[in-house]
This record gives C-alpha cells, structure tokens and sequence, in this order.
C-alpha cells in the first residue's frame, strides 16, 4: 500500500460558491505543509481527508483507499481540528480514554498508550486535571495527543498553533516534527512561521485554487533577488508601500528599515539580501511581485 | 467496543447533573404520591362502607350517561378516544342541533335553562364535581332507545366518546357489595399476589414521570457534543454510528432504569410488611412491572430526545414531548382506574384494583407497551442514520436554521 495522498481534480462547492478549485496534490511521507489565508479553503480540504465533509468531485486516495470508503480512512487518520474542546468534566486520562475507546483500542492498548503520550506532550502531571482547566496550549497538546492515540498513519492538524504563546508554538512545532518522523502529517496554517519550522514539502492555497506546490527552498528560490532593504526616512514609506510589497520594517527614530520585494534593485539605497519563506509566500501571494 | 462505550456512557450519564435533578424528581415524586401507602384490608361482613365500582344497572348507565351528554352538550366540547389518543371534538351546528334533539328525547329538557337547572339540581351543594353528575332519564325511555342514541350520537363524535358501547359499561359507578369487596381482596391476593397490584400503582404513578424526565437527560446528552466542540474529535473516530449511537441509548436507558427499580424496593418491602403471612408473593412483581410497563415509556421518552435532538442540534425534542406527555396525561385522565389502556404513552392505573380491569384490557396494554418499544428502537435507528450523515458533512440541518454554515466550514 502506497504511503501517500493522491488529490486529483478536486473540486469543492458550498451551494453555488466553490471553495476548492481542480485541486490536485500528491503528498508523501513527513511533514507537508498547506499554507494559505484565512478562508483560501484549507479547513475544507482537511474536513474532506478526514472523510467530514463529502467531496464534490474529483478523486482521493489514500495510502492508495479512496477516500469515500470512511470507515477505512477513519481507521488510519488522526485529526485535530481547528476549533476544538473536550467534554469539560472529563480529566485529561478520561478524555483519552474516552476518545480511545471510540478508537477501537483495547483496555490493556489504551493503558499502555496513554501515559506513553501524556508524557510525550508533556502533560503526564495533568492526567487528573479537568479539561475546563486546561489553558489553551495544553489544550493543543492533549488535542495532538488523542489525534495519535490509534498510532495512525496520518495525522491531519488544522491550524494547530492559533492563539499559542511563542513558547508553546515552538514546542508544538517539535512534537510534530517527531511525530512526522513515521507518518504523514499535514499541517494547515497561516502563519508562515510554522511552515518554516516544519516542513520541506509544501502547497499554497490560494481562493481554493493550489498556487504552488513544491519545497519550501523552490518556495525560496521564487524571490530569489528579488528581496531588498533600504533605510527610508518615515515620509517616503507610504509611497513605497503603494509601489513595492513590504515584508517587514523597523523603526529607527525617524527612519524606517523597510525589507521589501522588487523585481529589479528599485533605487541605490537599497540593498539585495536572502530571501526569506515569508519574503516567497508574500512575492506569490501577490501575483509574483506587483509592480515589482 | 460496544462493551466499553457502553460503560463510558453509563459513567457520563452519572457524572451529569440533570440525571441527578431527574433522580431527585423522582425521589419527590415518589414520596408525594405513594409516600404514606395504604394497603388493603381484608373486607369485614356489616362495614358501612365498601367503596365504589364502576357499571351498574340500566338506569344508572343512562343516569350517568346523560349526565356526561348534557354536560358536554352545554359545553359545545366532546372528550373522544378515537384511536386511544385524547382528542377534543366540536361538532358542527347541524350535529349539534342533532344532539339537542337526543338530549331533549332522552332527559325532556329542551332550553338551555333547563339543562342548566337540571344540571345545578344534580350537582346538589357540592362545588366540585369530578366527571360528570347524573341525570335523570324521560319517562318512558327504553334502555334499547337509549343506547340506539347514544351509538348515533358516538358516530356523530367520530367514535371513542363516553357514549360508545364499551363507555356505557363503565360510566355509572355503584357502591360495592361485601361479596363484591371480597372478591376484589381476594384477586388483589391471590391473583395479583399482593405485590402484582401495588407494583401496577407504582408503575402508574412513575410512568408520569417517566413520560417526560427522560428526554431532558437524551437532549443534552446530544447536545454535549456541540456544546463541548467535541463533534469532530468523535465523528472521525473508527467506531461506527450505530456503536456510538446505541451504546449511548441503551446507557441512559439503563441509567434511568436503575433508580426506579431502586425506589421500587421501597413499596416492595412495605408491601411484605403489610401482607404478613399467608399470601403468597411475587417478589419480582415490580422488577417485572418496571420492565414490562414503565421501560417502553422511558425508552420513547428517550428516543424523541435523541432522535430531534440530532437531527436539528436543538432541544425540540424536549418541547415535541412535553406537548405529547401533556396531552397524553390529561387525556388518560378518565381511564385512571384502569382496564382501558389504550394507545396512550402513559397507561393508568391508579388504584391497587381493578385486577379484572387489568386482566381485560392486558392484550391492549402489551400491544402498546411492545408498539412504543419498537418505534423507540426505530427511532434509535433512524438517530444513527442522521448521526452518520451528519458525521461525513452530509446533514447540517442547524446551519440551515441558524445561518451558520458558512461559519462552520470556514476555510
């Protein structure tokens, strides 16, 4: 059985609006991340690989099963949505327990596999701590958790570092590392931070539609001098934001340092540097470089 | 998986504070109702007073029978059973003159006035007055006359009135002979074996609240999922909707189960301290009443909760049921002293009697009970069949309600 996802002409419809347009991607073994903005269609193409939400058209297979037969996908995926909870009252073991029973595991599976990833989210000392209790990154880290609970092939995590502090992002962002050491992970966001982090292979979605699927280094090479710096002073930023895509800036006094995309060395100031994900994601996301 | 869900479920629904509350009312209820119980005694020759039974004579039947037709004539109302179920019937004028015309050849009263007076006359001082008083029948009235009219006036009602054949039996109450309480005692002992009969009374005043209490616990148990944003977590598990569904349904079943049959032991040990030796028991009489009697309304209870509950992600069910249970109850109210079951979801029998009643209309009761298990089972059914559309994006009726589609499938 093929260790892969195979998206072939995908199409998504929600009433008369499409939110997914021939989408197709092949997704190997390891971290894979799906970048896009909010409402480029990325929750959806999750809910419809983990058999939530029944495709419009199109072909899925996955580790070579079509993604209609649910019941075998169930089996093999593990999900954490982006918007999630558990039952309140249940403690963190309960909630596993729980969602491990609904997992076709054993008593004497469950008994052994619980504590094994309480530990490995580092939450082995909140087993008896109540889910209401639990702040918003432990939260994620039981979320991560009950996803591998049935040690599954695949692991689909929407948007898993929403609303996380910098710490506990980086955190999460080594757990999935490990666990994308043994199975398919893909992970949707936004932020192109995690991205970076993460993953080496990549799609962005953009308006439901794939813009670019490859390494985060084809990502790159994309804006490959094309990237600027320049100190300016603060008047002359607006007109330079209207003419060129800003990617960051920083004040000093009063003058701005201004990191910048432009198809050619725009003025004399201004100084070639590397390209960042962020730089790549921001040159394709608009057009590949507007006036730039 | 079924096995361990099953108890998952069972320890949910214990954890959870309305089942407490259902307990509670049921604790209340119980000690309100059979708290201070009183069990009969054995009928002694020369008592001043036996009790009443229902039938009688002929001129009592019409007495009382009349006494129901002037009564709902003046009030242009009719309480009609057509299929066992409580039904308010207003005739049109032309059945209504009809009926002043029976009323007129069966008492002589014809003017509104005179009904009224005769009324005012049967009800003497009393200001209360439970049913209906008698009315005196016309001179020269024929019993044949008088069911031929009443039979036209039960087809006029669409059938099921108080004039139907099998009311006319019942609707005169006279008072019981000592032969007549004897024979009463001795069912109650030896065919009921005392603990048959007050298991019945038990199971008629529990099966009130089992009428409604139940689909609270079945409504926020669905609910949960959603309110606890739990739904995806659950739904792309491995186990099946059934598995999810059924274990959770038989859960709350058994979980409602259990504090009746715990209650139950209470009037179960009164009842074997009242009946000293010599009567034979059926120790299992409420276990068996428990099951037989009051689990098929704790089931359908259950099941209207789970099945609108999933379907709208609403508590519909709640007030779906309450409208059912209400008209339901109010309309077992004339059948109260059992025999006459019905199609209702909460059969009477409020007296520890009437085992005769009881062994007439068993066939009825058995074939209600057994029709409101399997259309509860059926809905369960139909429950797993929305979960599981539900569970692959097939089914959001509450997104369709509540505009909130968008919302949930934001990308």
């Amino acid at each position: 059985m093929s260790a892969e996802i195979k998206i072939e002409h995908l199409n998504q419809y929600y009433g008369k609006k499409q939110a997914l347009k021939e989408v197709d991607l092949t997704i190997q073994q390891g971290m894979f991340g799906l970048l896009g903005r909010n409402g480029a269609g990325k929750t959806t193409l999750m809910k419809v690989l983990a058999t939530l939400l029944p495709k419009s058209d199109g072909r899925i297979t996955v580790c070579g099963i079509p993604v209609e037969d649910s019941a075998r996908i169930r089996k093999m995926t593990g999900y954490l949505p982006q918007d999630f909870s558990m039952y309140p009252n249940m403690s963190v073991y309960e909630a596993m327990d729980y969602l491990g029973v609904l997992s076709g595991l054993s008593t004497a599976e469950r008994r052994k596999r619980i504590p094994y990833l309480l530990e490995k989210v580092n939450l082995q000392n909140d087993r008896k701590t109540k889910v209401k209790a639990l702040s918003g990154g432990m939260k994620r880290r039981l979320g991560i958790a009950q996803a591998i609970l049935h040690n599954p092939r695949i692991l689909i995590v929407d948007e898993p570092t929403a609303g996380l502090d910098p710490e506990e992002r980086v955190r999460f962002r080594n757990l999935l590392c490990e666990i994308a050491e043994e199975r398919i992970v893909i992970l949707s966001t936004h932020i192109v931070g995690d991205i970076e982090a993460t993953c080496e292979q990549i799609a962005v979605l953009n308006n439901g539609e794939i813009l670019y699927q490859g390494t985060v280094s084809g990502l790159i090479e994309m804006a490959d001098g094309k990237v600027y710096t320049a100190q300016i002073s603060r008047h002359e930023l607006p007109q330079l934001k209207e003419r060129y895509i800003v990617t960051s800036m920083l004040t000093l006094g009063n003058n701005v340092m201004i990191r910048f995309i432009a198809e050619k060395k725009p003025f004399a100031s201004a100084e070639s540097c590397d390209a960042g994900v962020e730089d790549a994601y921001m040159y394709l996301m608009n057009g590949e470089g507007s006036e730039a | 998986m079924f096995g361990h869900l099953f108890i998952k479920e069972c320890k949910q629904t214990a954890k959870s504070m309305i089942y407490w509350l259902i307990i509670l009312i049921l604790l209340i209820f119980f000690n309100s109702q059979l708290g201070s119980m009183e069990f009969a005694e054995k009928p002694e020759p020369g008592q001043e007073d036996y009790g009443m039974v229902a039938g009688g004579d002929e001129q009592a039947t019409m007495e009382a029978t009349l006494g129901y037709l002037v009564s709902e004539y003046r009030s242009g109302s009719f309480t009609t059973y057509p299929i066992g179920f409580y039904k308010t019937v207003k005739p049109s004028q032309k059945e209504l003159k009809r009926i002043h015309e029976i009323v007129t050849e069966t008492t002589g009263l014809s003017t509104d006035q005179e009904i009224d007076d005769a009324m005012t006359a049967a009800q003497g001082d009393s200001q209360i007055v439970y049913g209906s008083s008698p009315v005196k029948p016309k001179d020269g009235l024929t019993f044949e006359r008088f069911c031929a009219l009443m039979e036209e006036t039960d087809d006029m009602l669409g059938g099921g009135s108080n004039y139907s054949k099998e009311s006319l039996k019942t609707n005169a109450k006279t008072p019981m002979t000592y032969e007549q309480a004897l024979q009463q005692y001795n069912d109650l002992t030896e065919k009921d074996h005392f603990t048959g009969a007050y298991a019945r009374l038990f199971s008629d005043y529990m099966g009130i609240m089992l009428g409604i209490l139940p689909v609270f616990l079945a409504a926020t148990r669905g609910m949960r999922d959603r309110r606890s944003r739990m739904q995806a977590l659950i739904a792309s598990r491995k186990a099946s909707s059934a598995v999810i569904i059924f274990s959770r349904y038989f859960s709350m079943i058994v979980m409602l189960m259990l504090p009746v049959l715990l209650i139950s032991c209470i009037p179960l040990s009164e009842c074997i301290k009242a009946a000293g030796g010599g009567i034979r028991l059926d120790y299992l009489a409420f276990v068996k009443y428990s099951v037989g009697w009051l689990m098929p309304t704790a089931m359908i209870s259950t099941a209207v909760g789970m099945v609108l509950t999933e379907l709208t992600d609403t508590a519909l069910g709640v007030l779906v049921q309450l409208i059912w249970w209400f008209l339901s109850v109010f309309s077992s109210m004339s059948a109260m002293h059992g025999g006459i079951y019905g199609w209702d979801l909460v059969p009477r029998h409020n007296t520890p009697f009437n085992y005769e009643g009881f062994h007439a209309g068993f066939s009825q009761l058995a074939a209600n009970r057994a029709l409101y298990a399997g259309i509860s089972i059926l809905l369960a059914a139909v429950t797993v069949w929305i979960y599981s559309l539900k569970r692959k994006g097939r089914l959001d009726i509450r997104g369709k309600l509540f505009g909130n589609r968008k919302r949930e499938h934001k990308a």
